[in-house]
């Protein structure tokens, strides 16, 4: 019987030709996303070699003030990009994996943007994960809708009827030979990313495979849910479709607009036109006015006197200080504000299978809004560091040759995705479970005519 | 051709289709999406433009109220541009979430466009957005594809074609009269749509609808109708030559997945991957390299100032600078933004033209996608395609180099030569100079030289038009009724 049933599906030659046209889409978007590791590495050498350049360059013309030479150091912080990152790009190419920043107010580079072409941007990329999620489900549809109705309209259903023991059996291995050979496209594709993309074969791999695997399922039970109520093909095909613009485009689409709508993101200009003020404004200050905020927040520089005249990099960087001093607020706003965003849009999520799949996929190849998040924070703390470091040798304008600065090389950030793997595999399960249980359910009353 | 029978088969057509009942859903479904779409449309470009016009303001406000000082401090202190959405915006996003919105002008440095929507995104931007024009583009060819499909194959199936034919209606009847039809369940989506638009643009420009608004807005409606039109069309020429409705439908159904989803997609990673841009860093450092090698105004021995300084010496026939009759660090400095920002701008246009032919292999598939040509020619005449975009970082940066040069100038004329000696207050000039820099406005490029880039989609859209006429014609002679 099942051989019966693969012969007959695999003859057919649309079958054929959709399979061969996922495979091949399936290695253009592999193939696009190792470009996208290709592209980051360059830019990161870019980055190293230009950093050592630029700061020998510097050190060379700049010998004997300090103050001076750190007004213009940048110090690079590369957000390192996963292998598997290169399978659900996400928000990467929109935010950039690398900062470069002097140890000035940091509010004013922090946002910088790589450049892109908006365009690109906005037809997306053609990754593995696009295929996986938008693709595939056409694939499940068109090989499953007609699934009954194909044989009560060529008029062979009587027949399996009779001959048969169970025609809910019957269709049951029918569905099984169609699902068999989507997983087994999908395992293809995933060994031939394995290899081309040499992804470690770790937990986060898993989940990303088992993710995958339960979404493809979900589309099977959607559609063999359809199939169960023994309507006619065009109906099925017409209805499937309409589901799949629905959870594909519609729906993700207006919580987009709704989350956009809801959280807009006026403290991101405010952040920007504050740390301006808070820095600038200082020149025209009393030079007390701002080193009685900066001491207050370094007690520890207060041991270094403020020389006198009109200028001082002691005052200098303690105004450059006040830049995000005083836009902390206006800053933590923003963070505050975007958070909001990423959170209720991963709430609703948890009912849109498709649109759970990203986020989770996003968040398993550290392309998400908020491990971009985690970035900026560690982009903080990097340049705050840099800032310790310098802020004594040019309030006491150290030796520049006594600097080691081949020790600046560019630092690397790598934050381990946490797999929250009920929260991940729950959703989709759940609407496995009830599709196919209703389904059943549906099939209890198979007519045969 | 009889114009009765055309009219009575697209009567019979509507009549059909309504008692079907299969619409009103459709119709419930669609008027709930375009609600929602206008209302995200109106309450995106009153807050943004709202935020944007405060902050311009603010900027404005803390410019002016600088106290006396040095020219240069102001060219630091600097300023910004906050782009403001097109009117039109509420109709076409376009490129809109994924363009920069605010950036910082300085002397000496160009800075990002930051902020864009999608900086702030998750992962959902990327299923796309709700807006009016996506549902003109995208799901109403589908719910054509929906409600025609059945048009002529469903006659066929049931033996009626031949009635209709052996009665006097010819194909070219049948075909003109199922398109009118069709056309016709088209506009009863499309005409409160427009409606709407007109709406919002009464709304957005407060009553002031100008001879520039009226304009686009006819040519929104324009392109549309051609989009139906041949959506229309080749819906029913497709269903005529299907030997079932069922038939009719997958073939429809893979068109629209091919050329609405499938194609602009990969015709755009092509051009990338053809046309490879440089990351930011590529591009700066590049940049700098070329500053470097041909004058960089922070080396103290650059061979490029140093001839400088000899030559105005000459000119004025002095021996040091502070004998000159302007402050020379001032010159220095405008002679430094000019090269700086001439290289800067001739690495962004190479850049831009970069991009422009990433963007070109899609624009090229207008030819045989008009679901490309109605997306950029809609684009374009909201204000919201690359172009615009463009233009908008153009002003920016004019602005930017104005205000730069600007000061430079003020320090060449009003400071002093001569260093302040140590004790003395440092050289400042008055604030009422500040006043005298024009604030930054946005101006928005012409819709004739939007539309002008996106001569090669008003073209394919018009030659679709053409062709799919051309097409009933044809299929009237050839057809077959079994």
């Amino acid at each position: 019987m099942y051989l019966l049933i693969i012969k007959q599906f695999i003859r057919s030659k649309a079958v054929i030709l959709t399979t061969i046209l996922i495979l091949v889409l399936g290695l253009i978007s592999i193939f696009i996303g190792n470009q996208f590791l290709v592209k980051q590495e360059k830019a990161i050498a870019e980055v190293t070699r230009h950093q050592q350049e630029h700061i020998e360059r510097n050190v060379s013309w700049i010998d004997s003030d300090m103050g001076l030479l750190l007004y213009y150091l940048r110090f690079a912080l590369i957000n390192t990009p996963d292998n598997l990152t290169a399978l659900s790009i996400g928000q990467r190419d929109v935010n950039s994996g690398i900062q470069s920043v002097t140890i000035r107010t940091l509010e004013g580079q922090k946002y910088d943007t790589d450049l892109n072409n908006p365009t690109n941007l906005q037809s997306g990329n053609l990754d593995f994960g696009f295929v996986i999620i938008y693709l595939f489900p056409l694939l499940v549809i068109a090989f499953t809708y007609d699934l009954l109705s194909e044989e009560k309209e060529k008029g062979t259903w009587r027949l399996v009827a009779i001959q048969s023991q169970s025609v809910r059996g019957y269709l049951i291995k029918k569905l099984s030979v169609r699902a068999a050979l989507l997983y087994l496209a999908l395992f293809v594709l995933f060994a031939i990313a394995i290899l081309k993309l040499s992804l470690p074969i770790n937990e986060v791999l898993m989940a990303f495979m088992a993710l995958s695997i339960l979404y493809l399922t979900f589309w099977l039970a959607l559609s063999f849910w359809i199939v169960s109520l023994q309507r006619n093909s065009s109906f099925n095909l017409l209805t499937l479709l309409s589901l799949w613009v629905a959870l594909a485009i519609l729906l993700p689409a207006s919580v987009n607009n709704f989350v956009a709508n809801q959280y807009p993101v006026p403290e991101a200009l405010s952040t920007m036109v504050k740390q301006r003020d808070g820095y600038h404004e200082k020149w025209d200050m009393e030079q007390e006015v701002t080193m009685n905020k900066f001491f207050a927040h370094y007690p520890e520089y207060q041991k270094y006197p403020l020389p006198e005249g009109n200028f001082s990099w002691l005052w200098y960087y303690a105004m450059q200080q006040m830049g995000d001093d005083e836009s902390r607020q206006q800053s933590e706003a923003m963070r505050k504000k975007i958070m909001q965003r990423e959170r209720a849009s991963s709430a609703v999520a948890l009912f849109v299978p498709t649109m759970h799949t990203q986020l989770i996929f996003h968040d398993l190849a550290r392309s998400s809004l908020d491990d971009h998040l985690k970035f900026l924070d560690q982009t903080s703390a990097f340049h705050e560091k840099m800032r310790l470091y310098f802020y004594p040798k040019i309030f006491e304008n150290a030796s520049i040759s006594d600097v080691d600065w081949k020790q600046f090389k560019p630092e690397y950030f790598a934050d381990k995705p946490d797999i929250n793997w009920a929260r991940s595999m729950f959703p989709l399960l759940l609407f496995i479970i009830g599709f196919a249980l209703w389904s059943i359910i549906n099939l209890k009353k198979l007519k045969v005519t | 051709m009889n114009r009765a029978l055309v009219f009575h088969i697209a009567k019979h057509f509507w009549l059909n289709t309504f008692r079907s009942k299969a619409i009103y859903p459709i119709m419930i479904i669609v008027g709930l999406i375009v609600a929602f779409a206008a209302y995200s449309g109106w309450k995106s470009y009153a807050t943004h433009n709202h935020i944007r016009t405060h902050y311009q303001q603010v900027a404005r406000e803390s410019w002016e109220a600088n106290p006396d000082k040095h020219p240069h401090r102001m060219a630091h202190y600097g300023s910004f541009a906050f782009r403001l959405k097109h009117a039109l915006s509420v109709f076409d996003f376009g490129l809109e979430s994924f363009t920069g919105n605010a950036v910082f002008l300085e002397a000496h440095k160009q800075n990002s466009v930051n902020f864009s929507e999608a900086s702030f995104s998750t992962g959902l931007l990327r299923f796309g957005e709700i807006s009016m024009a996506m549902i003109l583009q995208i799901i109403l060819p589908l719910v054509i594809f929906f409600l025609g499909f059945v048009s002529v194959a469903v006659e066929r199936e049931h033996g009626t074609l031949k009635i209709i034919l052996s009665q006097g209606a010819g194909w070219k009847e049948i075909l003109i009269g199922k398109s009118v039809g069709l056309m016709g369940l088209a506009f009863l989506f499309f005409i409160p749509v427009a409606l709407v638009i007109l709406l919002l643009l009464f709304l957005a420009t407060e009553g002031g609808l100008t001879a520039d608004i009226w304009l686009r807005y006819a040519g929104i409606l324009i392109s549309y109708l051609l989009f139906f039109l041949i959506i229309s069309i080749i819906t029913v020429l497709i269903s005529a030559v299907s030997k079932s409705s069922k038939d009719a439908l997958i073939k429809l159904l893979a068109l629209w997945l091919f050329f609405f989803i499938l194609l602009p997609r990969t015709t755009q990673a092509l051009g990338s991957y053809f046309y490879a841009s440089p990351s930011k860093a590529e591009f700066e450092s590049v940049v700098e390299k070329e500053l470097i090698k041909t004058g960089d105004s922070h080396n103290p021995d650059d061979p490029h100032y140093k001839h400088l300084k000899d030559s105005v010496l000459l000119a004025h026939q002095v021996n040091s600078v502070e004998e000159l009759p302007f402050n020379y660090s001032g010159f220095v400095m405008r002679e430094g933004e000019k090269l700086s920002s001439r290289i800067y701008n001739d690495h962004l246009n190479d850049l831009l033209e970069t991009y422009r032919k990433q963007n070109s292999f899609t624009r090229i598939t207008a030819l045989i996608n008009p679901y490309v040509a109605v997306k950029n020619v809609s684009m374009a005449i909201s204000g919201t395609d690359f172009e615009s975009y463009i233009d908008f970082q153009r002003q920016a940066e004019d602005y930017r180099y104005q205000l730069a040069q600007q000061m430079n100038e003020l320090q060449m004329e009003l400071i002093s030569n001569k260093a302040p000696a140590p004790g003395e207050k440092p050289h400042t000039i008055s604030r009422d100079h500040w006043k005298q820099l024009p604030d930054f406005k946005h101006r928005y490029i012409s819709i004739s030289s939007t539309l002008r880039s996106e001569l090669w989609s008003i073209i394919a859209l018009l030659g679709w038009s053409i062709a799919t006429v051309g097409g009933i014609i044809y299929l009237s002679k050839k057809a077959k009724a079994i």
